[in-house]
């Protein structure tokens, strides 16, 4: 039967002194047990918004054009025969001329752009990106209130587990080792950006 | 028979090649692939290129440092208001000896103008001549009233957005409230149905889905500005953060 090995040694004094690295390693453990749902949330959300300029992390989008002919007369019956003839069948919450030849409709995820005179009709439409959506409302912290803190306490555990990792190991894989030198490397990449960038 | 001992050299041999090809067409793939990056990067690139010989009316370069120039303006986000004309509503109010709630059919009976704009936005890209229609804020302003104490603009969005301007730079000629793009009415991403248009400035500083004008004595730092990004944003000497 394997024995339990205690976290303690003995010093020269005889008295029993508690082994602290282990210690280190299972707190590093399981924060990070507890961070990996949140370090998905903000990785995969991060790398979303991060490219935000490229293509719309919350949203997909349609936009077609169709050409009806014998769109009626009057608002309501223009946007009624369009929906009818695009199979759409559900209400819209707004419908609004600018002009008699630019009837706008609002529906839940589209909008329908009419010119009764031509037959052309603009739809634009989006769907949210369920999942990613999520994600970047909460990375955002858009709904602001009670999640403030639990992004606090996430980033305060990301400096436990940037703190705790550099100790975790002893010897040359440690922080006097290949351990420091990485460490001093990702120090150093933020510096480095800083000093040729110019900064803010 | 074959041995073991050439049977092994014989597997190493074929793991070699095997990978000399896998490099090979690694290396023909990669080079497909960074070609056509650098066509579609030199092909886009021309727009910029062009844009830097440009200067403004005003004697400053045409495309602010750091921008490069697309085609289209693009979505970036932000949590979307209502986007029905129907129901929109935008009050004109603060610092003014008339505050004003204005539907949107009201807009459309105020002097309509048509700009042909250039936007830049913080994250380096720039669209030039892009077309907006929509109403001067120096028309809404004139017909609040707005008081000499004002010195500022805070412009107000759905979900409590918010930008500040200077008056001076808010009042602009080209600075408005608009609900068409390109001949186009605005796109919910867009900011459907209205927007602020304040061209020279970054532009956040240009609220979707805008619900409000608020005219202020003090300055009050927006969504944002508050987030460490540039107070004033001036793209032509890069205010981007604060």
């Amino acid at each position: 039967m394997a024995s339990h090995t205690e976290p303690t040694t003995r010093g020269q004094s005889g008295r029993r002194r508690r082994k602290w690295r282990p210690l280190v390693r299972q707190l590093h453990r399981d924060t990070g047990y507890l961070a990996v749902g949140l370090t998905l949330v903000y990785a995969i959300s991060g790398l979303a918004v991060n490219h935000i300029a490229d293509w719309d992390p919350n949203f997909q989008h349609l936009e077609k054009q169709h050409r009806l002919t014998g769109i009626p007369v009057g608002d309501e019956a223009a946007v009624a025969f369009v929906a009818e003839e695009l199979g759409i069948d559900e209400a819209p919450n707004d419908v609004f001329a600018y002009s008699k030849d630019r009837i706008v409709a609002n529906y839940e995820q589209r909008t329908l752009t009419i010119n009764p005179s031509s037959g052309m009709v603009l739809e634009k439409g989006q769907s949210p990106r369920l999942l990613l959506r999520l994600m970047n409302w909460l990375h955002l912290n858009r709904g602001k209130k009670a999640w403030t803190y639990f992004a606090d306490g996430y980033a305060i555990m990301l400096v436990f587990l940037a703190l705790s990792g550099m100790f975790m190991l002893s010897g040359r894989r440690g922080l006097i080792g290949r351990g420091g030198i990485l460490v001093a490397i990702g120090i150093a990449l933020p510096l480095l950006y800083v000093h040729y960038s110019g900064g803010p | 028979m074959i041995r073991p001992e050439h049977s092994r050299r014989t597997d190493a041999v074929q793991k070699a090649m095997a990978r000399r090809e896998f490099i090979r067409k690694a290396a023909r793939g990669t080079t497909v692939v960074a070609l056509g990056g650098a066509v579609y990067y030199f092909a886009d690139d021309r727009l910029t290129r062009e844009a830097r010989a440009q200067t403004r009316p005003d004697g400053r370069p045409r495309l602010p440092p750091g921008q490069r120039v697309i085609e289209k303006l693009r979505p970036m986000g932000g949590r979307q208001g209502d986007p029905a004309p129907g129901r929109h509503r935008l009050k004109v109010h603060g610092a003014v000896s008339t505050p004003e709630v204005y539907g949107f059919r009201d807009l459309l009976k105020m002097k309509i103008v048509e700009q042909s704009v250039d936007v830049h936005c913080v994250t380096a890209w720039s669209v030039l001549g892009a077309t907006f229609v929509g109403v001067r804020v120096r028309d809404l302003a004139a017909k609040a009233g707005v008081k000499s104490t004002a010195r500022h603009v805070i412009f107000e969005a759905a979900h409590g957005y918010t930008a500040n301007v200077q008056i001076d730079e808010a009042l602009a000629d080209n600075v408005m409230v608009a609900w068409e793009l390109d001949g186009e009415p605005l796109a919910r991403p867009h900011g459907a149905p209205v927007r602020a248009v304040v061209p020279d400035l970054y532009f956040w500083k240009s609220p979707k889905w805008l619900t409000g004008i608020r005219f202020v004595e003090r300055d009050e730092p927006g969504y944002w500005e508050t987030r460490g990004y540039h107070n004033h944003a001036d793209p032509w000497t890069e205010e981007r953060y604060g």
